[in-house]
């Protein structure tokens, strides 16, 4: 189907912010929608500048479009202005590049980056005028499929998504792709094309399982429905990055995207074991590119994108094995292009003070720090294994370098937190304001600025706190108030933190089961869309729509789950074993923390996969 | 050496606005591998000028800039590479060398030739206006500022003005001191013929220079004299 593009141009003009549905960027791919045998969507369920900072969906695009026979085309979350007009003037959600209607593509696939963006992939859908629901869809529609950090517990979408990727995408994404043109082509029913899809490896069709519960509404039991079904879907793992695919042209906006720069990912995983963080289990094992491959990449993106800025990301980008090499080599390679070099995920205890030295002959940002809880005692529980004095010399380091401006993050909610360490977290902060006037005068730079953030805990699957209840709103709103009290008091200290609304609705969804489908469609019908702007978002919409499906929000979020409850992501196999996971939470309560994998291995489960982690040895902690 | 580049921008990219086109120029000239020349000091940027800003929502077909190189580069390897690192939607259409002390281009710019497709409702009536409208020795607007918004006699930046079918072709002023832009015409053209103003779609065809008997000219035509444009 052909839209009009006049009707296009004249929502266009009536809209704040139009470049974010134009397209024409640089390096965007427009392939002649007849030569292509294959039409992928990929949907990033939120706003086009939150979307294009996405690296993921820049690897995705470029893979697909790398095939000669596949296309693949860009799909955002119309803010919405826009959203009103298009639905007004029955104008479908179109693609970015040729501007087709999102039913028209052969496969969708949203990427799953956190659970507030649930209601905007049914909004999209809705607009793209794909069914919602899963079984309801017909022969002729897509095939609609979802992957990213979220699909490890795939349950609260099971209703309208038809195959998770589950793990890194790059490899499964062309099988996946494979088997969908193949079944299109076949003539087959749609349910042919979803069991072919549950029998590749990390893929997880939802509708290929039936779950069972326990009267106290617990899971009892997720069995695959036939023969051939994997009873549980391992994730992928790419082990190789240096021959893994990466784009060396990505998309360049024109409009002021939330992350302008080029992102060279210089490994993939984190070894720390930080408890509370989803990524650094879900995405283990450690993966590194070598410095030939980093220097060959960052030179082809400078070429094609024009870009001014690059920045080394992973989760932990201060661990990469010749950190101080690389920043020295890029630094060197791109000055006279004039690009800088940025480390955003700047780990405290990691960073050389040699690094720092060699990024602040750029500009300088505001530097950040999370050492996310306010005492050793309960950064000891969480096993972030950074210390007070760590902090205070690297902040100090970076006053006398020329800094001024500093973020510091924390979580409040965390396990065993007591008001004690609320009073750390001031006291920190007291610290560093102290470290900043302990430079003299001449030497440091004007207009301190401390922000101290906080935001509330969720707790999250495949990590040691999975089990964990999450605080009350009462209790979240008591120690938001107590902080802001005390750091009221501090020069030079912003408080900010977030509603912990949204967090308390994140921590239902993160480990919510399948019916919590009703609830989502219920939440969307009535109007819940676009739930992580804070301005849009409306918490009495979401209670009500848990009450009038008899669900329980508080059941979901603040019960604290049994060891031996079956969890609704129980079919997918992260590759950390519970037996892992439950020993790392009770060494948590009791304030033991758990050394770097680099340093030994901790027995997460990953050992178990032959050649998957670098790091591997021996047989773990007793297996479950 | 100073090169001058004659530049288009697709209609697909109208509601692109100056400073986000000005980036992307910016990163097309890194991607192009030129010896582009950059500004001295903390944050440097590529030195590089526009002879006017174009208002979001209009297209063009001859936008005029100046780049600073360090050293010699011929007008067809410039056109080649930049359009090599340019998306399809917005390509250079010619380059020539400036005179290295010559004025800045923005203080050249006396007006531009504009068209203006009306589409819908009221398209028809504002053509058939066109003559009376002319005829008027006052046609009171309202010009916007940073400091409010101002009443002004649009008349005598209106140069030429006629009407084709639902088109519009107008040479407009354009300057500091005087600027009128397209949405300011039609509107006034509509409020004379009585009637809503309708979509306009505009686009810059040239931009104007004035030539030392006062007269205007094409602004490359004033800078490049004795090359065909």
């Amino acid at each position: 189907m052909r839209i009009d593009p006049q009707k296009i141009e004249t929502l266009l003009e009536q809209v704040q912010k139009a470049p974010r549905y134009t397209g024409g960027e640089m390096n965007t791919v427009v392939k002649k929608w007849e030569d292509a045998e294959f039409h992928y969507g990929f949907c990033f369920p939120d706003t086009y500048e939150v979307g294009m900072s996405h690296l993921g969906m820049k690897i995705l695009y470029g893979l697909v479009n790398a095939q000669p026979d596949s296309l693949c085309e860009r799909f955002f979350m119309p803010w919405t202005d826009m959203l009103a007009l298009m639905e007004e003037n029955d104008v479908p959600l179109f693609s970015m590049e040729s501007r087709t209607p999102l039913c028209d593509f052969d496969m969708i696939g949203f990427t799953l980056q956190y659970e507030m963006s649930y209601t905007n992939i049914l909004a999209m859908m809705k607009l793209g005028r794909v069914t919602l629901l899963s079984k309801d869809r017909g022969r002729d529609e897509p095939i609609v499929v979802a992957g990213g950090p979220c699909a490890f517990n795939p349950e609260p979408l099971a209703d309208f998504i038809d195959a998770f990727m589950i793990g890194d995408g790059e490899e499964v994404t062309l099988q996946v792709d494979e088997a969908v043109r193949r079944w299109k082509k076949s003539g087959a029913q749609r349910i042919d094309c979803l069991r072919a899809l549950a029998r590749i490896p990390g893929v997880y069709v939802p509708e290929m399982y039936e779950v069972t519960y326990h009267e106290d509404g617990t899971v009892r039991a997720i069995t695959p429905r036939e023969d051939g079904v994997p009873e549980r879907v391992r994730k992928c793992v790419v082990t190789d990055l240096n021959t893994a695919y990466y784009p060396t042209e990505i998309p360049v906006p024109y409009t002021e995207i939330v992350h302008d720069r080029i992102m060279l990912e210089i490994m993939r995983g984190c070894t720390r074991g930080c408890r509370f963080c989803q990524a650094g289990m879900l995405y283990r094992p450690v993966r590194e590119r070598s410095l030939e491959k980093l220097t060959e990449l960052a030179h082809a993106l400078e070429a094609s994108t024009g870009y001014e800025e690059m920045s080394l990301t992973s989760l932990s980008s201060g661990d990469y094995t010749c950190l101080a090499e690389l920043i020295r080599q890029l630094m060197k390679d791109m000055e006279e292009q004039h690009v800088s070099i940025s480390l955003p995920s700047l780990r405290i205890d990691s960073v050389l003070k040699e690094s720092l030295e060699e990024t602040q002959k750029q500009k300088k940002t505001s530097l950040t720090f999370a050492p996310e809880a306010g005492t050793q005692r309960l950064r000891d529980v969480i096993n972030k294994g950074v210390t007070e004095a760590d902090l205070i010399e690297k902040v100090t380091d970076a006053f006398q370098g020329g800094w001024s401006s500093v973020k510091l993050y924390f979580m409040i909610g965390l396990p065993t937190e007591t008001y004690e360490d609320l009073d750390g977290i001031a006291d920190l902060a007291q610290k560093v304001v102290r470290a900043y006037f302990a430079v003299p005068k001449g030497q440091r730079a004007k207009g301190l600025r401390v922000v101290v953030s906080a935001s509330t805990f969720v707790p999250k699957p495949v990590t040691p706190f999975q089990w964990e209840g999450q605080d009350t709103q009462e209790e979240i709103h008591a120690k938001q108030a107590y902080l802001k009290e005390k750091l009221r008091a501090i020069k030079g200290v912003t408080f900010n933190y977030h509603e912990s609304e949204l967090s308390y609705l994140e921590a239902c969804f993160a480990r919510g089961d399948r019916r919590l489908g009703r609830v989502l469609l219920k939440a969307f019908e009535s109007g819940c869309i676009l739930d992580s702007w804070s301005d849009i978002f409306s918490m009495e919409k979401w209670i009500a729509a848990f009450d009038a499906c008899g669900a329980d929000m508080h059941w979901y979020a603040h019960r604290q789950r049994e060891k031996d409850e079956l969890m609704p992501w129980a079919v997918i196999d992260s590759g950390i074993s519970d037996a892992f996971l439950w020993h790392e939470q009770e060494k948590a309560r009791q304030g033991i923390t758990t050394r770097d994998c680099r340093h030994g291995c901790n027995g997460c489960g990953l050992q178990r996969w032959k050649g998957v982690c670098a790091y591997a040895n021996g047989s773990g902690v007793q297996q479950g | 050496m100073r090169m001058a580049a004659v530049f288009s921008k697709d209609e697909r990219l109208r509601h692109i606005g100056h400073l986000d086109i000005m980036r992307a120029m910016q990163r097309a000239l890194r991607r192009s591998g030129l010896p582009v020349s950059y500004s001295q000091g903390f944050n440097p940027h590529i030195l590089l000028g526009f002879a006017s800003a174009l208002s979001t929502g209009a297209a063009s077909e001859r936008e005029l800039m100046e780049v600073t190189l360090r050293g010699e580069v011929s007008a067809e390897e410039f056109l080649r590479r930049m359009n090599a690192a340019l998306p399809p939607q917005m390509q250079l259409v010619r380059c020539f060398p400036l005179e290295e002390k010559g004025p800045a281009l923005m203080s050249l710019v006396r007006a531009a030739r504009w068209r203006v497709e009306l589409l819908g409702e009221g398209a028809a009536a504002i053509a058939a206006a066109v003559p009376a409208f002319l005829q008027q020795e006052e046609i009171p607007s309202i010009r916007k500022t940073k400091s409010g918004e101002k009443e002004i006699n649009l008349r005598p930046w209106i140069y030429s003005l006629s009407a084709d079918g639902g088109t519009l072709h107008a040479t407009l002023a354009l300057s500091e001191q005087a600027n009128c832009k397209p949405d300011m015409l039609v509107r006034a053209l509509a409020a004379f013929a009585g009637t809503e103003a309708p979509r306009m779609l505009a686009t810059r065809e040239e931009l104007m220079g004035e030539d030392p008997a006062g007269q205007l000219i094409p602004l490359e035509v004033l800078l490049s004299p004795c090359e065909d444009s």
